[in-house]
């Protein structure tokens, strides 16, 4: 619900106001203390002074922000401006630590704030020839654009199918043909979990039309439970037709509004890329906590299907990401290694009778399962920070 | 001692003392010797008699002859490591205030005595455990009228290890089973499931609560077997976690299990003014009944936490769902632990963002002042849960005057917080932490059952 949204803010606020504000020329130093050896100084006059004996090796630098100014401050390769790391939010007169993995060759600092944009400091030279942490190239505006419209059109693919289906789900249910509507809902559910829209991509919707009762005063019996698990739990446990024309009716209203409200509620570019590599890595391990573990399982047993479909949408998140990915991760290739073999083992699990329920799975079935998704969800971490969009190039 | 009857429910009542047994004299005090309770409660089987007198005999002799039950003040821990006694009497739980210890168990019982007298019985004997058990002292012998009074596992003279004994009542216990409908406090009710919850049932509630901390464990589950073993009949344990309080590392408050330190910014307790403006219930607080003074709300929320998801996301991310730099505890916009956070100096949260959880949480604004908390949490770990990942997290622990006004508008703030996609609250309650035991002839619940 709130990871994505919430964090980018602040951040890309920092950044588009520097590039518009241009250089109002606003330093103001406080006269904070004297710093020592290895404080790193940031600031618009002064970023990236004080590295006093550049040496090679896995250290702490100190951050100090001496200015009157918040400061987002990046260590890069002044070559190619790819980045080794970074510290957000670096407040006036405060010290921050950056640990570092420090190799031989050339560095510099960037400093970007409010009032200034991104200013680039001195060159370092680290002397010798040891070998340190690896520096990430960010994407141009062109790379960004491009990420964006291909993942807008993904989702707009996946809404115009999930209409049709959530509007058969009503159709069946106001027939009373309730064994129908439990076939549809569950085709209507993987349309749903495919789109990938784990940690609020859709706002209130998500939870309107993917909403779950735990947190509710009623529970399931709660009037604020809607959507495709509210009538799950219905379809299950011997709910009639009537009971459940409402909620089917609901769900069909809000998935045809949330089509009409796509792309509208798009996040910017510059938030948009971050967001979809959050997701690739969250969509799994949302699907691991909720459904390969069978909590989510209100009655049809089919959480493993919902998991599969988890793993799909990761695929469909990656395909869009993998030219900018490949150049970037070393683990790329293990990454679809392992969600081969996710994917083979899940597959399994739908057998002629239907899907396995989580529960009936053996203990030895599911230490597979959760060592290929537990592996995978490891390898899928690093994209986040890879592709952190704070680290755009102006 | 006049309102016995039988429960609301129509159960029948089980064998209660009669009117000769009440342990409480007009003067309120309490009569030495009694053991109604027992009677009561353990004394149906043919060991029973027997049993009762070596536990009769034995708080009051412990009491009596233990050094360090009259020490006034805790001393350094000996050689062994084991702490001195914390003073068990006085006006205020002795557990409530100090900082976490090492170890602790939390615990709620439902409890099974069939009558008010029954219930005072079991108030008796928790305060005598628990006088017992935090002076420490040899356990009187059993010789052979049964088998051992005492488990042992503290060996032949039992330590105090500065154990602390908490113990608070539900809002269940004033259901109407034992004539208590209009002593509730005010404020006490059933825990209420906030969005993000996951409350289990099974995991939540009760009629008491009883928390033990101390130095080590081996102390808190030889209280916990002492306790248990001598109100058998009278409560049975509802849910129970146990909890650790880690050393600094490196220095500093301790840290949480998401490896952020945790209960930084918390009133001062040396401070009498803001202990009676946040934390204890006043003497004629208006709506509370007069036996509460003295006494604090807790909560008790027991968070999963999703450690191996937590582990997955980058360090900025973390530091901005806490507000806190993660290597030193330090506020984001400041460079040591202690630091106020000057979100004047942010609005618009580039440094702290305006929903990390130290921001949301105390806003450090003299409208938020009389919303501050006590807490005292501890970390838990119980091993895996069904599908293999590991279980532990945090026994969020706070003291309040009052619920509404503190924690429930605390944690109202601090709905959908980012931080809320890594935990899963599952158990604990709310509770009324009673009044402290004020001296020898007092027992806990006293003022209460008047």
């Amino acid at each position: 619900l709130s990871r994505i949204s919430r964090r980018r803010a602040a951040a890309v606020i920092v950044l588009l106001a520097g590039l518009l504000a241009g250089c109002s020329g606003s330093s103001a130093p406080s006269g904070y203390a004297t710093p020592e050896a290895n404080v790193i100084n940031v600031s618009a006059s002064a970023c990236g002074t004080g590295w006093r004996h550049p040496a090679a090796g896995v250290q702490t630098l100190e951050i100090h922000n001496d200015s009157s100014a918040v400061v987002e401050v990046q260590l890069i390769d002044p070559v190619d401006g790819s980045v080794y790391t970074q510290v957000e939010g670096i407040g006036p007169g405060t010290t921050r630590s950056m640990p570092v993995n420090v190799g031989s060759g050339q560095y510099s600092f960037t400093c970007t704030g409010l009032d200034y944009g991104t200013r680039m400091g001195p060159v370092i030279d680290v002397p010798g020839r040891v070998s340190g942490g690896t520096a990430i190239l960010p994407l141009t505006s062109d790379q960004l654009n491009l990420i964006t419209q291909e993942a807008s059109a993904y989702v707009a693919r996946g809404l115009a199918a999930l209409v049709p289906q959530t509007a058969a789900l009503l159709a069946d249910i106001r027939d009373g043909n309730l064994p129908a509507a439990r076939i549809v809902w569950l085709t209507a559910h993987l349309t749903w979990e495919r789109l990938g829209s784990a940690y609020g991509m859709f706002g209130s919707y998500d939870d309107a039309i993917d909403g779950l009762p735990f947190g509710l005063v009623g529970g399931v019996n709660d009037p604020g439970f809607t959507g495709f698990y509210r009538l799950e739990y219905g379809l299950w446990h011997g709910q009639s037709a009537d009971e459940l024309t409402d909620p089917a009716s609901q769900l069909d209203l809000d998935v045809q509004n949330l089509r009409t409200a796509w792309p509208g509620i798009e996040l910017p570019p510059t938030q948009a890329v971050g967001d979809l590599a959050l997701r690739t890595h969250e969509i799994l391990e949302d699907a691991m906590q909720n459904q390969l573990s069978g909590l989510d399982d209100f009655g049809s047993g089919t959480t493993l299907a919902t998991f599969a479909a988890g793993i799909d949408a990761t695929r469909a998140q990656l395909g869009i990401l993998y030219p900018f990915l490949v150049t970037r991760y070393p683990q790329t290739s293990a990454l679809y290694s392992s969600l081969d073999q996710l994917q083979h083992l899940v597959g399994a699990e739908k057998t002629s009778r239907g899907w396995t329920p989580a529960r009936d799975l053996t203990t030895a079935q599911r230490d597979q399962l959760d060592a290929a998704a537990g592996q995978t969800v490891e390898l899928l971490s690093p994209i986040p920070v890879i592709f952190e969009q704070e680290r755009l190039i102006p | 001692m006049s309102e016995h009857g039988p429960p609301a429910d129509g159960r029948p009542l089980p064998p209660s003392p009669d009117a000769a047994d009440c342990p409480i004299s007009p003067g309120g005090t309490v009569q030495p010797g009694r053991r109604s309770f027992l009677r009561g409660m353990l004394g149906a089987g043919a060991a029973g008699a027997a049993v009762g007198v070596a536990w009769d005999a034995r708080p009051a002799r412990a009491a009596d002859t233990s050094p360090a039950a009259q020490a006034p003040v805790a001393g350094p821990a000996d050689p062994q490591g084991r702490l001195p006694a914390v003073p068990f009497q006085g006006v205020h739980q002795a557990g409530i205030l100090p900082p976490p210890q090492r170890q602790t168990i939390a615990l709620a019982f439902d409890v099974t005595a069939g009558s008010r007298s029954e219930l005072a019985d079991l108030f008796q004997t928790l305060t005598e455990r628990s006088r017992f058990l935090t002076a420490g002292g040899v356990p009187v012998p059993a010789g052979v009228t049964g088998p051992p009074s005492d488990s042992g596992i503290l060996g032949p003279t039992v330590v105090p290890d500065g154990l602390t004994v908490s113990v608070g009542v539900g809002a269940s216990l004033f259901d109407g089973r034992f004539g208590l409908v209009s002593r509730k406090p005010a404020h006490l009710t059933t825990m209420t499931p906030f969005p993000n919850d996951n409350l289990d049932p099974a995991q939540c509630g009760g009629d008491l609560s009883v928390q033990l901390s101390a130095g080590s464990a081996d102390t808190l589950l030889h209280a916990l077997r002492d306790i248990t073993r001598n109100t058998r009949g009278g409560m049975q344990v509802r849910w129970r976690i146990d909890g650790f309080s880690s050393p600094p590392r490196p220095s500093g408050t301790p840290r949480n299990l998401m490896g952020f330190k945790d209960g930084i910014a918390n009133p001062d307790t040396a401070s009498s003014t803001q202990m009676n403006q946040l934390v204890w219930v006043q003497a004629g607080t208006p709506g509370e009944p007069a036996w509460t003074a003295g006494g604090s709300y807790a909560v008790i929320r027991v968070i999963r936490m999703f450690v191996e998801f937590w582990d997955r996301v980058s360090i900025t991310e973390q530091e901005n769902m806490f507000g806190r730099a993660k290597d030193t505890g330090a506020p984001l916009d400041a460079n040591s632990e202690f630091a106020t956070p000057d979100y004047a100096d942010d609005p618009d949260g580039a440094i702290i963002p305006l929903d990390a959880h130290i921001r949301l949480a105390n806003p450090r604004t003299s409208q938020t002042a009389d919303s501050r908390i006590l807490r005292r949490a501890y970390n838990y770990d119980r091993g895996v849960d069904a599908v293999g990942n590991l279980d532990m997290g945090l026994i969020f622990t706070c003291y309040q005057q009052d619920i509404t006004r503190q924690f429930e508008t605390v944690q109202t703030r601090l709905i959908n917080e980012p931080l809320v996609d890594y935990i899963s609250p599952f158990g604990g309650g709310y509770f009324f932490a009673l009044p402290g035991v004020r001296d020898q002839a007092d027992y806990f619940g006293r003022a209460l059952l008047a």
